[in-house]
C-alpha cells in the first residue's frame, strides 16, 4: 500500500483551474520530487495534502486513510518553507521543541529528541540562539529539525533551498538527502531547479500547468522525456519538427511524432556504425564549467552541441562540420 | 567617466542641500519648543533676550494643582480606554482578515480612507445632532469616535508586524506541529507581532492624547482633559500654560523613543 496518495484531485480558485486531474502514489521512505516552473500548482499540492487548502475535487490518503475530515494539526504531516518561517520569538531549541510540547510529550524526552534532532542538523553550538542571529542556511537547517523532531508520516518541502545561494544549496541537498534515508523518511521537495530534483531524488513528477506532465526516476526523465516541454524543462534539448529534422539527419524518420529531442551531449564528433551525419557550421562556443557548449547552425535551424571539456575538439566558429547522431539519441515526442 | 563625476557631484550637492534644510526645519520646530520649555522655568522674561532667573516654580504649582492632575488622569482614562477597546475588538478583526481574508482588506482600507477624510469638526456637528437627543452620555460617543479614528494606526501597524513576520506562514507552521489555531495565535503570533502591536497602540494614544478638536466641541468643560485645561490656563497664565506643554512634550518624547526602540527591535526580528 502506498503512503501517499492523490487521486484525481482538482483545485479550483473562482474561474481559474490551478490543478487538473493530479493523480500520485508514493511509497514509504520514497524520495519524490514536484519539478516544474514557477506557477504551475506544486505548492498549492503540497497545501492540499497537509490540509492547509481544501481541494475542489478527488481525494488524498495517507497510510491508506481519507484525509478529508482531518485537521492540519491531525494528519502528521510536516512541511518546510522556503522562507523557512521559524518563530522568531524562540530560540532554535524552543522551535525545534515546539511540536513536541504541542503533543505534550514528557519535559525529558522532549529534551532528549530535540538534543539529538539538533545535533542530527549541525547546530550544536546555535542552541540559544534566535533566529535572526542564524545565516539562512542555518535557519532551513532549524526548520527542517523542528519538523523532523515530530516524526511526520510525510515531509513536505516547498522550494526549501531556493532562497539560499549556490554553494550552500549543493552541500544541503546532500545533506537532505543523507538524513532522509537515514531516518527513512517519506519526502516530497517541491523545486523548479531540474538539477536540485535530479540530485535528490528517486523519483520526480515533471508539472506542467497544474498536470503531471511525466513521472519517472530521474534518468528515465532525463533520458526519455516524452513531450516537447518536459525536454525543455528537464535539459537544453534540441527540439525540431518532423521537416527540420528530416532536412538535418537527411532521411526519413521511422517513429511519426509532432516533434523530436536530441540531447546536446549525444551529438558527436565521431561517427558510429549506424550514425546520421549532419553538416552545420560553427557558431559561439560557451564554457559552463566543464562542458563546453557549442552553438550550431544547418539551413535555418539552431542547435547546441556538448562536449567533456577535456575531451573536446576546438570548432573554429563559421567553419562548417560534419557531426554524427545515433538513431537511437533521436527521440519522439508526443 | 566625467558623466559619472558629475553624477557624483550632483549628489554631494544634493546630500549637502538635504542636510541644510532638515536643520533649518529642525531650528524652525525646535526653537518654539525650546523656548516654551525655557519659559516653563523662567521667573521674569519681559524686557530680556534670555530669561532673567530659572525657577522650578511653574511645574510645581503645576502638580499641586488638583484640576491638573484630574484633568491628566481623564486624558489617558479617555485615551486609554479608547485604545484598550480597540485593542480588544479591532485588532482581531484585523488579525483574522489578514490572515484568512485577504481579498476584504480592500474595505478595511476604505475605512481607513474614510477616517482620515472626516475632519473633527464635521464629525462633531454630526454627533452632536445625532446622540445629544439620545441617553447616551456624550463622553461614550467621543469614546466610540476615538476608537474608530485611531482603526488607521492600529490597522497599518498590525497589518505591517504580521506581513513582517509573515503571519500566515507562522499560523500554518505551528498548527502543522500540532498546534491548534488557538495555540498557534497566543504561543507563536501575538509574541510575534507584539512589538508593532505595542507601537500602534502608543500612536494611537499619543494622537488621542492630543485631541481637541472633537472632545471641546461635544463635550467641553464638562469633561476637562489635558488639552482643554491648556486652552483655560493660555488666558490666565503664561508660565503654567509652557509648564503644561512642557510637561506634554517629554510625556511625547518618552512614548516616541519608546516606540523606537521597539520598532528597532521588531526590525531585527523579521529577517527570522
Ligand atoms: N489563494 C489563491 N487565490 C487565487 N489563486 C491562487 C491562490 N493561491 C495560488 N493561486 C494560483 O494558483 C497557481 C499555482 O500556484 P502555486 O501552487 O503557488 O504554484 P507554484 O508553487 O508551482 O509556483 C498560481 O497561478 C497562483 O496564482
Ligand atoms: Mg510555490
Amino acid at each position: 500500500m502506498s503512503k501517499v496518495v492523490l487521486k484525481d484531485v482538482h483545485k479550483q480558485y473562482k474561474d481559474a483551474h490551478v490543478l487538473s486531474g493530479i493523480d500520485m502514489n508514493i511509497e514509504d521512505g520514497e524520495f519524490v520530487t514536484l519539478l516544474g516552473p514557477s506557477g504551475c500548482g506544486k505548492s498549492t499540492i503540497l497545501r492540499i495534502l497537509s490540509g492547509l487548502t481544501e481541494a475542489t475535487g478527488g481525494n488524498v490518503m495517507i497510510d491508506g486513510k481519507d484525509m478529508k475530515k482531518v485537521p492540519p494539526k491531525n494528519r502528521q504531516v510536516g512541511m518546510v518553507f522556503q522562507s523557512y518561517a521559524l518563530f522568531p520569538n524562540m530560540t532554535v531549541y524552543e522551535n525545534v521543541a515546539f511540536g513536541l510540547k504541542m503533543r505534550k510529550q514528557p519535559v525529558n524526552e522532549i529534551a532528549e529528541h530535540v538534543e539529538k534532532m539538533i545535533n542530527l542538523v549541525g547546530l550544536k553550538e546555535k542552541k540559544e540562539a534566535f533566529p535572526h542571529e542564524l545565516s539562512g542556511g542555518q535557519q532551513q537547517r532549524v526548520a527542517l529539525a523542528r519538523s523532523l523532531v515530530v516524526r511526520p508520516k510525510v515531509l513536505l518541502l516547498d522550494e526549501p533551498l531556493s532562497a539560499l545561494d549556490a554553494q550552500i544549496r549543493k552541500h544541503l541537498q546532500v545533506e537532505l538527502r543523507t538524513i532522509q534515508r537515514e531516518l527513512k523518511m517519506t519526502m516530497i521537495l517541491v523545486t523548479h531547479d531540474q538539477e536540485e530534483a535530479m540530485t535528490v531524488s528517486d523519483r520526480i513528477f515533471v508539472m506542467n500547468q497544474g498536470k503531471i506532465a511525466q513521472e519517472g526516476t530521474p534518468f528515465e526523465i532525463y533520458t526519455q522525456p516524452k513531450t516537447e516541454f518536459v525536454a525543455n524543462f528537464i535539459g537544453r534539448y534540441n527540439v525540431f519538427t518532423k521537416e527540420q529534422i528530416e532536412n538535418l539527419l537527411g532521411g526519413k524518420m521511422t517513429i511519426l511524432a509532432a516533434k523530436y529531442a536530441i540531447r546536446p551531449e549525444s551529438i558527436q564528433f565521431q561517427p558510429q556504425t549506424s550514425s546520421y551525419p549532419i553538416r552545420a557550421i560553427a557558431g559561439d562556443s560557451i564554457m559552463n564549467g566543464n562542458v563546453i557548449r557549442t552553438t550550431f547552425h544547418a539551413d535555418n535551424k539552431q542547435f547546441t552541441m556538448e562536449q567533456l571539456h577535456h575531451q573536446s575538439s576546438a570548432f573554429e566558429k563559421g567553419t562548417e562540420y560534419q557531426l554524427f547522431v545515433e538513431p537511437k539519441d533521436v527521440i519522439a515526442l508526443s | 567617466m566625467a558623466y559619472q563625476e558629475n553624477e557624483k557631484g550632483f549628489v554631494e550637492t544634493m546630500k549637502k542641500f538635504t542636510i541644510v534644510m532638515l536643520i533649518l526645519i529642525g531650528i524652525y520646530l525646535a526653537l518654539p519648543i525650546f523656548a516654551t520649555a525655557l519659559y516653563a522655568f523662567s521667573t521674569e522674561w519681559n524686557k530680556t533676550i534670555l530669561p532673567e532667573g530659572l525657577t522650578f516654580e511653574w511645574i510645581r504649582t503645576l502638580f499641586q494643582d488638583a484640576r491638573f492632575i484630574e484633568a491628566f488622569g481623564r486624558s489617558v482614562l479617555l485615551s486609554g480606554s479608547a485604545v484598550f477597546i480597540s485593542i480588544l475588538f479591532i485588532v482581531p478583526a484585523i488579525f483574522v482578515i489578514v490572515l484568512y481574508f485577504p481579498a476584504l482588506e480592500k474595505w478595511f482600507q476604505a475605512s481607513v480612507v474614510m477616517v482620515y477624510a472626516f475632519p473633527g469638526i464635521i464629525l462633531s456637528v454630526g454627533i452632536i445632532r445625532f446622540y445629544s437627543g439620545t441617553s447616551l452620555p456624550m463622553i461614550l460617543a467621543v469614546t466610540g469616535v476615538y476608537v474608530i479614528s485611531v482603526l488607521p494606526f492600529m490597522y497599518q501597524g498590525t497589518r505591517n508586524s504580521l506581513r513582517n513576520v509573515q503571519g500566515r506562514q507562522l499560523m500554518d507552521a505551528a498548527e502543522l506541529l500540532g498546534a491548534s489555531k488557538m495555540d498557534a495565535f497566543r504561543k507563536v503570533l501575538l509574541p510575534s507581532v507584539y512589538p508593532g502591536l505595542f507601537v500602534a497602540s502608543l500612536l494611537s494614544f499619543s494622537v488621542l492624547f492630543g485631541e481637541f478638536v472633537l472632545i471641546n466641541l461635544v463635550v467641553g468643560s464638562r469633561f476637562e482633559t489635558v488639552q482643554i485645561y491648556l486652552m483655560a490656563k493660555l488666558s490666565t497664565s503664561g508660565h503654567i500654560a509652557s509648564a503644561i506643554v512642557f510637561v506634554y512634550i517629554v510625556l511625547m518624547g518618552i512614548l516616541t523613543l519608546v516606540m523606537a526602540t521597539l520598532t528597532k527591535k521588531a526590525k531585527g526580528m523579521r529577517h527570522a
